[in-house]
């Protein structure tokens, strides 16, 4: 079977140290304000007045199965990688329009404003490339987050999905077949939103399906469409409800 | 203040038991790890000729039974040399430092 | 997979077409790795051993080296301690290095105190100008008109050693601040500062410790791994629902400096009901009698409405906590600098403790392990005469710890110039203004010096106070003596620091500036030795240490860790645990904990309680630029009822004011504290213009009352009332 790249995470380990956030931040250079992996939580205020206690969900790009970012993307840029699983972005072939940032079930995008290019966790190829594991993996001090191939019963984090009940954190509109499993309560789940997919682009493919979809991958119209988009947009282009990704990189108290 | 009466109650202790040459425990500490150091570190130290020393070696009541009566040690003769007052002094840094004392010294 | 395949194929077209005019950057980490390599890669990294600053838990870490500049800080995986982890922090140490505004150069105030108004001046300048003052103030006011502070740090043990050799006893750290109540009190009863075997506890009363976010290695990470793995019960009280409140199985708001109501309630049961380890305690502890009748007045129904937990909570606690015992524990906890009576509050901790007979068992308090580190180069300080009999702090605290001192009482005598002067201040990697309650009493302590020297990273608000302020390497660039570290279950162990990266601007070690002025003030033979010759001799006893630093960047010593009392006395005056304590009768202090109702807010001001979370270590963390993305400033936690009643809403600016001063902050509206309490992160609102987090929050020590623990000297910061008004 081939490699599967995923995360077996245990939500109840969490404890919301932001160590796998700051560790992403500086393996991958990520720009002030923007972040390629998050912690969620539960409604704090609800679990105060209740004591029922509160679950933290550590989370990133979750690298699926049926990943409509790269449906969503007019160029190619964005593809799932062949010997892992790993969705990647080619930055000299995104030209960040941004559609794949609407694509995205948990807004796991941001567009890097320096480079104008779409950015996300590739589990830290680079880190992989050299022998480490990613970075958010490696610092994390509860290890509640669990690397490794899915599909190896005998890696870590294939062990765990194994040996016990795990679920994935969809959208039931968008089901993408994520690859980060939780194991049991993972907490707040019902934060994924339904993926907004290009309008032309769908028009456009449900006219001709994959053959228009080369069609105009070929002459490359949906590509000049699209980095006119981003041309007229600048660095604005953002839809309001991505512009800040997943701002609680930070600490509950700007939240409240 | 309260390490001061600790430490009358100690010279008490001492005086009722009669013991050889009861210093009395209230000299000044300060001048007594001085004098530590200046006289007896150069063999107890580590690597030297006797054990490496610290307040923090024994308990307050064997330093005042080791002051008390040094005649059993090997540096019997290095004590005979010290004045009273300096022993006493000696002696404070020692019992005010000590393992069981309410500030045991730190390192040596 | 056809598709796919189209895919790619139409990848590669498209990267003919469009890829030139797009931009294109490779990450960070590898940037100097040679290309093309996959599989099997040479990594173009170096990896280098270092041991984290960022907070006083020294975890090793290891740092990816390129072209000379520090790329990433990753944990080491071989040391125990941590548990081979490494927190936002300790990745964030990377800014620490390359922060733009960090000190440079030695710096000489040209305008008033305070206005932030240097100079650049050389090291030879600075250094000469120092010893002068130094030898000044000597000569007017003795040697122990110097005071020295030192915080946190793997050199500040040559700040000490440079106190000593200069003659002066008024050396202070940060601990005075922090954690002092809670030594004195387990010293006092145990006549040792347990460390806690979190890892094998079963169930774990935790009174006002924030464990997971005030991170405390390994007691965190093990935390988190008995209440998983093991079945371990973790009961919470704190006045505000923390993470570790919200993470724990149970969880009571208590109110506010009642603790020791409660542990005396607890004691109240365990006696009673016969629930204490018999065997132990008749063996090993002094005074159970004396405390069976001291404690019959103290039952769960008259703490109850003392602390707002039920009786019947309480008396489950201890039936819980017994029946988990010995492998189970009242978290003896850190930060204690809370109340004037903090010291006998800890004592009610460490009194359960002892009744539950945990100490030297597994899941219990353990012992110190040993590590056998030797002390360094031996010093013969000079003695002189002509210097004071005591510390100029001394006399007040019934207990003080004499190597700590006391910030708060050396504070208030160096204002009074009681008993002798105060006109010499040497602060390194220590930030009073900060971390100190009542920051207009440091200013005016800072303000009646001749001369005010401070050496840190950044310009702190210490050092914006400075007349010189000298400019410190960082932990990556700098070799540092060893450190022997406690780690529980875990390890004991020995760390070393060697540099990672080149020293930057003009930087220096704090070791440089001692040695530096030890040869100007004729004290050089006690300065006549290098680091690495030092670190040799306190690593003398180890002669495998060196190699195993090299190459896991840790040192065990496979030391015991259980039952290391066995056969030996308890270091109290009876030799035994003292639950009566013989010297606090004689000083004529409570031999056993007695109750006083903490005095309650006055109508419409509330208790201000502070603290922090896993991305703060105080002022030193706050102007960090990767955790100011997360941390970016602190507001003021406020119960939603409280806020309704002064008309304040969330986001709204508040002024916070108590006899000390006034802060003006944002209001978080929230059920997480009590209507009663209200609280703040430490560590914001700096004065200093040079730091990132200038204009952001508001500071703790502005506002906080200096009250004192009446036997240890800690500050006590949880006497503060304050009042709320929207600004």
């Amino acid at each position: 079977m081939a490699v599967k790249l995923g995360m077996v995470i245990d939500a109840a380990s969490c404890i919301d140290c932001k160590g796998c956030q700051a560790a992403c931040k500086v393996a991958n250079q990520v720009p002030d304000g923007h972040w390629r992996n998050w912690i969620k939580r539960g409604d704090e205020e609800k679990a105060a007045l209740d004591r029922q206690g509160l679950r933290f969900q550590p989370g990133n790009c979750m690298q699926c199965d049926k990943p409509t970012c790269v449906a969503a993307c007019p160029t190619g840029a964005t593809y799932k990688e062949a010997k892992d699983g790993v969705v990647r972005i080619d930055r000299e072939l995104c030209i960040g329009c941004g559609q794949c940032l609407a694509a995205c079930p948990y807004q796991a995008r941001y567009r890097h404003p320096q480079l104008r290019v779409a950015d996300k966790c590739d589990f830290c190829a680079e880190r992989r490339a050299a022998g480490l594991q990613p970075a958010c993996v490696d610092t994390c001090p509860t290890k509640a987050r669990v690397f490794g191939d899915l599909n190896d019963p005998d890696s870590p984090a294939g062990r765990l999905l194994r040996g016990k009940a795990s679920v994935q954190v969809v959208n039931q509109q968008s089901n993408t077949d994520p690859n980060l499993y939780y194991l049991g309560d993972p907490g707040p789940a019902d934060w994924p939103v339904q993926a907004k997919m290009p309008t032309p682009w769908q028009f456009w493919k449900s006219l001709g399906g994959p053959a228009l979809e080369a069609l105009v991958g070929l002459t490359g119209l949906g590509v000049i469409a699209m980095y006119g988009r981003q041309l007229i947009l600048g660095d604005h282009d953002q839809p309001p409800e991505h512009a800040s990704g997943h701002p609680e990189g930070g600490d509950h108290d700007q939240h409240a | 203040m309260f390490k001061r009466s600790f430490t009358l109650v100690i010279a008490l202790a001492i005086l009722a038991g009669s013991l050889g040459l009861a210093l009395a425990g209230d000299g000044n500490a300060r001048k007594g790890k001085y004098l530590f150091r200046k006289n007896c570190r150069a063999c107890h130290l580590e690597n030297g000729k006797a054990k490496d020393l610290s307040p923090m070696d024994l308990t307050q009541a064997q330093w005042q039974k080791t002051f008390a009566d040094p005649s059993k040690l090997a540096c019997k003769d290095e004590f005979a040399k010290l004045s009273k007052d300096d022993l006493n002094d000696i002696m404070t840094y020692m019992v005010e430092g000590a393992k069981d004392s309410p500030t045991p010294a730190k390192c040596k | 997979m056809a598709s796919k395949q189209f895919m790619v194929s139409r990848r590669g077209f498209l990267k003919l077409g469009v890829g030139a005019a797009a931009t294109a950057t490779a990450g960070g980490l590898l940037k100097a790795r040679p290309a093309g390599a996959q599989g099997g890669l040479k990594p173009g990294f170096e990896s280098k051993f270092t041991v984290c600053d960022m907070c006083f838990n020294k975890c090793s870490a290891i740092a990816r080296v390129g072209d000379g500049v520090v790329r990433k800080l990753d944990p080491n995986p071989k040391f125990l301690k941590s548990r081979g982890m490494l927190c936002a922090k300790g990745n964030a140490g990377l800014h620490q290095l390359y922060d733009p505004n960090r000190l440079k150069y030695p710096l000489l105030r040209v305008g008033e105190r305070g206005q932030g108004q240097f100079r650049r001046i050389s090291w030879s300048e600075a250094l000469d100008l120092a010893a002068a003052k130094m030898g000044a103030i000597a000569k007017e006011y003795t040697r122990c008109g110097m005071l020295f502070m030192a915080g946190a740090d793997m050199q500040s043990t040559f700040v000490h050693r440079f106190a000593e050799a200069f003659g002066s006893y008024n050396v202070i750290s940060h601990e005075s601040n922090c954690l002092l109540s809670n030594n004195r009190a387990f010293l006092d009863t145990f006549g040792e500062v347990p460390i806690p075997d979190v890892l094998n506890s079963k169930y774990i009363l935790m009174a006002g410790a924030n464990r997971f976010e005030s991170l405390v290695t390994p007691d965190s990470i093990d935390l988190m791994t008995t209440l998983r793995e093991h079945g371990c019960k973790l009961v919470v009280l704190d006045p505000r629902y923390t993470k570790t409140a919200a993470l724990a199985n149970e969880y009571h708001a208590i109110r506010p400096g009642t603790d020791l109501a409660l542990m005396l309630a607890l004691m109240h049961v365990l006696i009673n009901e016969g629930l204490y380890d018999k065997q132990f305690v008749a063996e090993k502890t002094y005074g159970l009698e004396q405390l069976r009748t001291h404690v019959q007045s103290y039952s769960p129904e008259w703490a109850a409405g003392q602390t707002d937990i039920p009786a019947e909570a309480i008396r489950r606690m201890a039936r819980e906590l017994a029946a988990a015992a010995p492998a189970a524990m009242v978290y003896p906890g850190r930060r204690s600098s809370d109340y004037a009576n903090s010291t006998q509050i800890r004592r009610g901790f460490a009194m359960v403790n002892a009744l539950l007979g945990n100490w030297d068992r597994p899941g219990g308090l353990t012992a110190a392990r040993v590590v056998g580190l030797k002390g360094g180069i031996p010093l013969e300080a000079p003695f002189y005469e002509d210097n004071p009999p005591e510390r100029v702090d001394s006399g007040q605290a019934r207990l003080m710890f004499e190597e700590e001192g006391s910030f708060k009482l050396t504070r208030d005598a160096a204002l009074k110039g009681e008993p002798y002067p105060i006109k010499g201040f040497f602060a390194y990697h220590v930030n009073p203004m900060q971390t100190g309650a009542n920051r207009r009493k440091t200013i005016a302590m800072l303000n009646q010096m001749d001369f005010v020297m401070v050496m840190d990273v950044a310009m702190t608000d210490t050092a914006w106070m400075a007349d010189l302020v000298l400019p410190s390497q960082t932990y990556l660039e700098r070799l540092d003596p060893a450190s022997a570290q406690q780690g529980s279950s875990a390890c004991a162990c020995v760390v070393q620091r060697d540099p990672v990266a080149p020293a930057m601007f003009e930087a220096q070690p704090v070791f440089f500036v001692v040695q530096e002025l030890a040869k100007r003030l004729e004290l050089g033979e006690h300065f006549d030795f290098t680091v690495e010759e030092f670190r040799a001799a306190q690593l003398a006893d180890l002669p495998d240490a060196p190699q195993a630093l090299a190459e896991d960047g840790v040192y065990y010593n496979p030391s015991r860790l259980y039952g290391v009392y066995e056969g030996k006395i308890y270091k109290t005056k009876s030799h035994k645990i003292e639950l009566f304590n013989q010297r606090y009768a004689e000083a004529g202090l409570d031999p056993m904990p007695v109750y006083t109702a903490p005095a309650q807010p006055p109508a419409g001001q509330f208790r201000l309680v502070v603290g922090r979370n896993a991305l703060i270590t105080q002022s030193s963390s706050t102007s960090n630029a990767l955790l100011l993305q997360m941390q970016p400033d602190n507001d003021l936690w406020i119960h939603p009822d409280s806020a309704a009643r002064l008309g304040v809403k969330a986001g709204q600016r508040v002024a916070v004011t108590s006899p000390a001063g006034q802060q003006v902050l944002t209001a978080r509206v929230t059920h997480e504290t009590r209507p009663d309490t209200v609280y703040m992160h430490t560590g914001f609102g700096v004065m200093s213009r040079e730091l990132a987090a200038y204009g952001r929050g508001g500071c703790i020590a502005a506002v906080l009352v200096d009250a004192v623990d009446e036997i240890s000297g800690n500050m006590a910061m949880h006497e503060t009332f304050v009042q709320v008004a929207a600004a």
